[in-house]
């Protein structure tokens, strides 16, 4: 790789530092201070759960697109859901859901 | 008080790595890709992984390289790369007032994927103060690992690994959807936020089926904000 290539890797791995660290640094010294904010804006409160809907919006497209991956999904997450219904916690929801996905996909394959 | 003291830092870190094991499903494959896609266009394996280890976001590093590989002029590759990944801007407000705070951030920050972000906002007001700090430098620490060494296997023997497991590569994944399901799961027990929750999912599946999977995170959650407030107006015309 050469100088400036290696140049354009560190501004952005830089730029994409500073605009996780710069935000959080300013609100948190906001917070509770004397001229600042009490609590956090309800704008903000809101989209923070709202960018984890969006996460998982992009991620419930399969690897590779087809009738049977959308089924795997389908049932895959209704299993999670139906698991975490059951035992409100996050690891065991997720392991039954990717191992039915996966019997689901393998099973297509067989069949 | 009691409770308190038992809350050690290295106990508190081990429980972090153990809660960010499910984004491993997703993040291991994503690396294997992104390590044979680099190594494809031209990159060592050395390069590829200092790329994943400085960088460390996934969608902007496969641009990244792909750019480069196109030949495009550097300042745009750069210019891309960071507007792909403004969204992170309003990842650390969010998690701001459930931190505590430590000379640490600057560099820990750079842990802040959108995956860490949505386990990080859905478990810290979990855990007890004296635990998130240790419980964060776990998960967070474990994600970066995973996507570095990832990336060092994708650049070695990528094309070895997806010829040998192609399943692997299409089941692994499934892991991320199902660990994000669980965590917006117990807001669907609220009418107004299950509305703009299931706007903001469709919006973003919608969006990535048409290709600009890019710009769906920000652009859906906008969607659901503007759901969020409207329904709360058409509620209160018709109680009145």
């Amino acid at each position: 790789m050469s100088t400036a290539l290696w140049l354009a890797v560190v501004v952005s791995a830089l730029g994409t530092l500073l605009m996780r660290v710069v935000p959080f640094l300013w609100m948190q010294r906001r917070l509770n201070s004397d001229t600042g904010l009490n609590n956090m804006p309800q704008w903000l409160s809101i989209l923070g759960p709202l960018m984890i809907a969006a996460v998982l919006g992009v991620s419930i497209v399969p690897v590779n697109p087809s009738a049977v991956s959308w089924t795997a999904t389908v049932i895959g997450l209704s299993v999670t859901l139906l698991v975490w219904s059951r035992v409100r916690s996050l690891g065991w929801p997720v392991a039954a859901g990717v191992a039915v996905f996966g019997v689901v996909e393998v099973a297509a394959l067989i069949w | 008080m009691s409770e308190l003291t038992s809350h050690s830092p290295g106990r508190s870190a081990l429980q972090g790595v153990r809660e960010a094991i499910p984004l491993l499903g997703g993040y291991i494959p994503v690396a294997l890709s992104f390590g044979l896609v680099a190594t494809q266009a031209g990159f060592s394996t050395w390069e590829a992984t200092a790329i994943s280890a400085l960088v460390y976001a996934g969608a902007s590093q496969f641009l990244f390289v792909g750019m480069i590989a196109t030949g495009a002029p550097l300042w745009l590759v750069v210019a891309m790369t960071l507007l792909i990944n403004v969204r992170h801007v309003v990842y650390g407000p969010n998690l701001a007032a459930l931190l505590p705070r430590s000379r640490h951030w600057p560099w820990l920050m750079h842990g802040l994927t959108d995956q860490v972000f949505a386990l990080a906002l859905t478990r810290l007001p979990q855990l007890p103060e004296a635990k998130r700090f240790s419980w964060f430098l776990g998960a967070s620490l474990l994600a970066w690992g995973a996507w570095i060494i990832g990336t060092t296997v994708g650049a070695t023997a990528g094309e070895t690994l997806t010829a040998r497991w192609p399943l692997l590569g299409e089941i692994m994944p499934f892991a991320l959807p199902a660990l994000f399901m669980t965590m917006v799961a117990p807001r669907f027990t609220n009418k107004r936020w299950a509305v703009a929750m299931g706007c903001t999912i469709l919006a973003a599946l919608c969006l990535t089926l048409v290709g600009w999977s890019n710009v769906a995170i920000p652009l859906a959650a906008a969607c659901g904000a503007l759901c969020f407030y409207t329904v709360k107006f058409e509620t209160r015309r018709r109680t009145s």
